[in-house]
């Protein structure tokens, strides 16, 4: 008895969760005239199935149904029409990947196979090259020649962004890949990944990166050797 | 035109060319909601359970096709249409009262919702032109709505205020008419435009072409047979089961007997029209039903009808050569028989109320005194509970229990013929619905409408009255009929998504221990108490008139409190709540909610 009456009050009275939810005490159904009659309780339950059709019918005519992500926790119709509606992917979805790029619109990536050598599933191939007739960069960054992902190999871990030391690779495009008729689609060439936006639509990268000859360049340069 | 029109009249023709007419609009009845029924079972149940529901078929329209078609076409059609009407009842003098008022009324709500409907699209989606602005800067939707509502019944009042006659009868007509056809062309015209910014319009009427793709697309799936299956009885069996439901709407009524003058051939002269049979009028020369088949066994003829069905079910359990279809088969018919007899017997008690099986006079008695369900409590709710057993739905789907038997008797019938099946199921439904409203449910007959016009009395007391042309009012029964038909249909799908499935013991037991023996508990009740009332005196009888009468108001203000109330319910907002806690639903926000396709479905 006691350890009944404890669970309800504890129910009525206690938020519970982060959300502070209450609960609602549910009383075990008894055998009495009204259940064993049948009929009474039809009638609820038909009470219970016309007031939702009743609700969502109404909800639907005047156009005021949930949106099913913004007002997920009322009542009513929370369905998506997917592929017409599309729930966005959260802030730190991993999608397809992207290469950012330089201010000069070339890549970030100096090919140091960091990422190639981190991930798991092997889906990352680079072809290091050395920058030519490029004053700044020649004798110091390499530059991928080729860069290509095969989408359909890769987990989406994410270890290739942890890897990476220029932030030159990321996955935040919010972009989920798309199926393809065939294998070779799902191979990503580098012109393809530089060409792909992050989620604000461009192609730079949240940190800043500061060149060589800059007056606030950290390192060593071709003046400022050792 | 007057010489043709005696050779048709005279023509030896006409009356069973318009028994086939007749016969082919009552099978395309059937078939129709038996159509809107699969649709209403599907959508239904997604609005339970809180989703959409099948409505994705659709067909892809051209913006400026469809603001011509779909648009533009209907509403000047409508419109000129009520036009017409307006100039052909002036010009009969009929401008009465009662037609002003029901053009004003058309012409305030096409108004209200229109402006409603503006103002919440471009809350939605943004205005798009001047005017849309101007419309929505009246006021929210909801407000909108709410005073076209209030000029609606301020409106209906004063139609029934003693200030309502002469000149303002005029201008209420006159008015009336010109707002209801220019309302209609404007609104028309909006939808037109508003379409033909779009490059392609998709027009899925509620999710109803979904269905209809479904029927397509059985038409086109494998048609198997079982190897060493009984090939004729297997094919023959979808048919036996079909054509039964759709003769059994033969005998019903769907508006009250029209009567005319009798022409030299002793049929009805459908030019001379005279009135109708209801309370209290007999027809005096010719009549002309609204049945196919006008016979004097009436429901013994859909009984005998209804009772062939068993034989599809239990021939192709046993043609399929398959042993889940052999139980089934034999579950189906079991449980018809037994159920059979409750129908039967509860049909008794009001066999002996009314008089006569024909359903037409069973009608009319309704009508004179009181609705079966109030003389036939208890028959009515043992009716209902059988008619559900003998269509084999839920909560009596033993035959087709997926959870044991696979599918019953159909599990080796696909493509065309299980659609049969399936759509025989939904016709058996439509046509126990129509039977219930027949016998229980006054069939055509609204309280109060009589076969002049609406006339409210109690006793010798006459509250209110007006007439109305008789042929209206027979319209108006034929719609009362299939309303009320639809609405109990709804109503069996509601307990379709309600009740779980009996236990093959639980059905047996309460079809041959419960609905039986009160099947004949419930004759004997009536016929002691029909008796003791028959054989009392005048002052009993005049109770009885005065409680039937009772009945009817009852019914009149039932219909009137779930107008209002589903009125006031629309009005209610509904209570939504936002909660954006993490990033996705931060997006969202951002984008205006989730509205890269309208929210609508």
């Amino acid at each position: 008895m006691s350890a009944e009456t404890t669970t309800r009050e504890r129910f009525q009275t206690e938020a519970l969760g982060p959300q502070q939810v209450k609960g609602i005490y549910i009383e075990r159904p008894t055998r009495n005239a009204a259940v064993q009659g049948y009929v009474p309780d039809i009638i609820k339950g038909l009470g219970k199935t016309i007031g939702h059709a009743l609700r969502n019918t109404k909800d639907m005519a005047l156009g005021t149904r949930n949106d099913p992500v913004l007002e997920s926790i009322s009542d009513g119709i929370n369905t998506l029409s997917y592929p017409e509606q599309k729930r966005p992917y959260p802030e730190r979805f991993r999608g397809v990947h992207r290469l950012t790029q330089r201010d000069d619109g070339s890549p970030r990536c100096v090919a140091c196979l960091c990422c190639s050598t981190a991930c798991p599933a092997q889906c990352i191939h680079i072809e290091a090259g050395d920058y030519e007739g490029d004053q700044k960069r020649e004798g110091y960054e390499r530059y991928p020649k080729r860069f290509v992902i095969d989408e359909i190999r890769c987990i989406f871990c994410g270890y290739c962004v942890e890897a990476c030391p220029c932030d030159a690779i990321r996955m935040d495009t919010g972009i989920h890949p798309a199926p393809y008729d065939s294998r070779d689609q799902f191979l990503y060439e580098k012109d393809l990944l530089l060409a792909i936006p992050g989620r604000a639509g461009d192609h730079a990268s949240e940190n800043p990166r500061v060149e060589r000859g800059d007056p606030e360049y950290p390192g060593i340069d071709r003046d400022h050797g050792h | 035109m007057n010489e043709w029109l005696e050779t048709l009249k005279s023509s030896s023709f006409l009356i069973p060319t318009i028994g086939a007419v007749k016969a082919v609009a009552i099978c395309m009845f059937a078939l129709n909601v038996g159509v809107i029924l699969t649709w209403v079972e599907r959508r239904l149940r997604g609005m339970i359970q809180d989703c959409i529901g099948p409505n994705r078929a659709a067909i892809p329209i051209p913006g400026k096709v469809a603001a011509v078609v779909l648009a533009l076409g209907p509403g000047v059609t409508v419109a000129a249409a009520i036009l017409g009407a307006a100039i052909y009842l002036d010009s009969e003098s009929t401008s009465n009262p009662g037609w002003g008022m029901l053009f004003f009324q058309g012409g305030v709500f096409v108004t209200w919702l229109t402006f409603a409907a503006i103002a919440r699209g471009a809350r939605k989606t943004g205005a798009t032109n001047a005017i849309e602005k101007e419309i929505a800067a009246l006021g929210s939707p909801r407000s909108i709505a709410l005073v076209g509502v209030c000029v609606q019944v301020v409106l209906f009042l004063f139609g029934l205020s003693p200030a309502y006659t002469g000149k303002t009868v005029d201008f209420i007509f006159a008015g009336g008419a010109a707002l209801f056809a220019g309302m209609l062309f404007a609104a028309a015209a909006h939808v037109a435009y508003r379409y033909s910014q779009e490059k392609t319009v998709r027009l899925t009427l509620l999710g109803l072409l979904h269905p209809a793709a479904d029927g397509l697309k059985t038409a086109f799936k494998a048609d198997f047979i079982p190897p060493k299956g009984d090939r004729l009885l297997y094919n023959l069996a979808p048919w036996i089961t079909l054509l039964p439901a759709l003769v059994l709407l033969a005998v019903v009524p769907f508006g009250p007997t029209m009567c005319f003058e009798t022409d030299a051939l002793g049929n009805p002269d459908f030019f001379a029209f005279q009135g109708l049979e209801m309370a209290g009028q007999r027809c005096s020369s010719a009549s002309y039903s609204m049945m196919v088949a006008d016979l004097d066994v009436g429901i013994l003829y859909f009984f005998a009808m209804a009772g062939t069905g068993i034989v599809g079910a239990a021939l192709a359990g046993w043609a399929s050569d398959n042993k889940f279809s052999l139980l089934g088969g034999m579950r189906a018919a079991s449980q018809m028989v037994s159920y059979e007899v409750t129908l039967g017997l509860t049909v008794v008690g009001a066999l002996m109320i009314y008089g006569t099986v024909r359903i037409d006079e069973m009608i009319l008695w309704q009508s004179e005194n009181a609705w079966g369900i109030f003389v036939q409590p208890l028959a009515f709710f043992l009716f209902f509970a059988a008619a559900i057993a003998e269509t084999k739905r839920i909560p009596f789907d033993l035959p087709e229990g997926e959870s044991e038997i696979v599918a019953g008797y159909f599990t080796e019938y696909s493509g065309m013929k299980f659609a049969m099946f399936f759509f025989s199921e939904f016709i058996a439904v439509v046509c126990s619905s129509t039977l219930l409203v027949a016998l229980f449910l006054g069939g055509w007959h609204l309280p109060f409408i009589t076969g002049n016009g609406i006339e409210v009395a109690l006793g010798e007391t006459v509250y209110y009255s007006s007439s109305f042309e008789p042929r209206l009012i027979a319209a108006l029964g034929v719609l009362a009929f299939v309303g009320k038909v639809l609405g109990v249909c709804v109503l069996q799908v509601f307990i379709r998504w309600t009740l779980p499935r009996f236990r093959y013991d639980q059905l047996m037991r309460l079809g041959w221990r419960k609905l039986l023996p009160a099947s004949l508990v419930n004759v004997m009740a009536t016929a002691t108490i029909w008796l003791a009332i028959d054989s009392a005196s005048e002052a009993v009888a005049a109770k009885m008139a005065w409680l039937g009468q009772l009945s009817m108001v009852f019914l009149a203000a039932l219909g009137l409190a779930a107008f209002v109330g589903l009125v006031i319910y629309l009005f209610i907002p509904s209570d939504k709540r936002r909660l954006v806690v993490n990033s996705s639903a931060r997006f969202a926000e951002l984008m205006g909610g989730t509205q890269e396709a309208k929210l609508e479905a």
